[in-house]
């Protein structure tokens, strides 16, 4: 009976192995590490393999828009929506993604604004950076 | 583990329960409000109770933008004492969601701060859909219609728009609901990239905009 114990508990460790591995030598591509997409969002990997065609609005109050931000990105934050929309469609070209982020995962400003780009301004291809400028700070850590 | 143990664990988790209860307790640290067509600020309450047995004092409130005002009566809380903060929010142009935050710095070292959120969906006076046309160099001159409506208990009898560039027309009619108008925008030539922002003014205190654009990239599928 003990025998048998002790071989399903090997039976189990070695199972456990792989595990164990991609925990620790790929933690942040565990798939269980990655916060999931709700919709309309898309993850940094995607968003950098789409290269040149990305323009990236900051949805973020400006004095952190100032602060830093994502290179070559336009400021489009719900306090001068009036004032700013129209210098981001100056930008904006039929050809490009537009990804809009905010502060973090939580943040729900990039998803308002996405939102009125593609209901009042009719635009296509709309996307929100999941995690937003959080993500793309830890992705430069790395 | 013996008796002397057996105290010192127990000891150790009523301190525990001790430090944790030291707080200010909040009915809520985000307020949702829905300000009415035409109002010029919001204010959002947020109270706090010291539930612990020691006085707590706030030792800074900071909002994360300029047109947000808190305000606290008193620094100092005593235990079991009351209090709220109140944080007003100027309206001026804005519209549609927006969420300010208050931060709170207290002597609590269980809880030294907190921050509060203040959302606030602020009504469209005037609806402009779609707030951007544009047509692909080479498109057909054809005009495009924007559609402006003006909101519940907001009066709107005519519309006048202005282009800020004269290489795009405009004309308005009215649309079949009320307080409903559309705007018919055409380039003169599609053949290079041109743009205009359409500055619309009813007769009611509030101005909006649209942008009218021919651009030149070669992608399809303009509007």
């Amino acid at each position: 009976m003990r025998a048998m114990f002790r071989q399903a508990l090997l039976l189990l460790g070695l199972a456990f192995l792989p595990a164990i591995g991609q925990a620790v030598y790929h933690r942040s591509s565990a798939p269980w590490n990655q916060p999931a997409l709700r919709e309309g969002e898309v993850r940094l990997e995607q968003a950098r393999d789409w290269g040149d065609s990305v323009i990236w609005v900051d949805a973020r109050p400006d004095e952190q828009f100032e602060r830093d931000r994502i290179p070559l990105a336009v400021p489009l934050n719900q306090d001068r929506w009036d004032e700013l929309l129209p210098q981001f469609l100056e930008k904006w070209s039929p050809d490009k993604r537009v990804i809009v982020y905010c502060s973090t995962l939580s943040c729900a400003l990039s998803h308002d604004v996405a939102r009125r780009l593609r209901e009042q301004a009719g635009l296509p291809n709309v996307y929100v950076l999941n995690g937003g400028w959080e993500a793309w700070q830890e992705a430069l850590k790395k | 583990m013996n008796l002397k143990m057996k105290a010192a664990l127990a000891a150790l988790m009523l301190s525990g329960l001790a430090t944790a209860q030291a707080q200010l307790a909040w009915d809520k640290t985000e307020v949702e409000l829905r300000p009415k067509v035409g109002e010029k600020e919001a204010v959002a309450q947020f109270r706090y109770q010291n539930k612990g047995d020691k006085p707590i004092r706030i030792t800074n409130v900071k909002s994360s933008c300029g047109c947000t005002v808190p305000a606290l009566k008193k620094n100092d809380v005593a235990p079991g004492e009351s209090g709220e903060i109140t944080a007003t929010f100027n309206i001026g142009n804005r519209t549609g969601t927006q969420v300010k935050t208050v931060h709170v710095q207290t002597d609590d070292a269980a809880q030294p701060g907190v921050t509060l959120v203040l959302k606030a969906v602020i009504p469209e006076e005037l609806q402009v859909q779609p707030a951007f046309v544009y047509w692909q160099s080479g498109e057909p001159v054809k005009p495009k219609t924007i559609t402006v409506r003006a909101g519940k208990d907001v009066p709107v009898t005519t519309v006048a728009v202005t282009s800020s560039n004269p290489e795009f027309t405009t004309k308005v009619e009215k649309g079949s609901a009320a307080g409903e108008f559309l705007i018919h925008v055409q380039p003169q030539d599609t053949s290079r990239a041109v743009s205009s922002t359409l500055t619309i003014k009813p007769d009611y205190p509030k101005t909006v905009y649209a942008t009218a654009r021919v651009t030149d990239a070669a992608a399809a599928g303009g509007r």
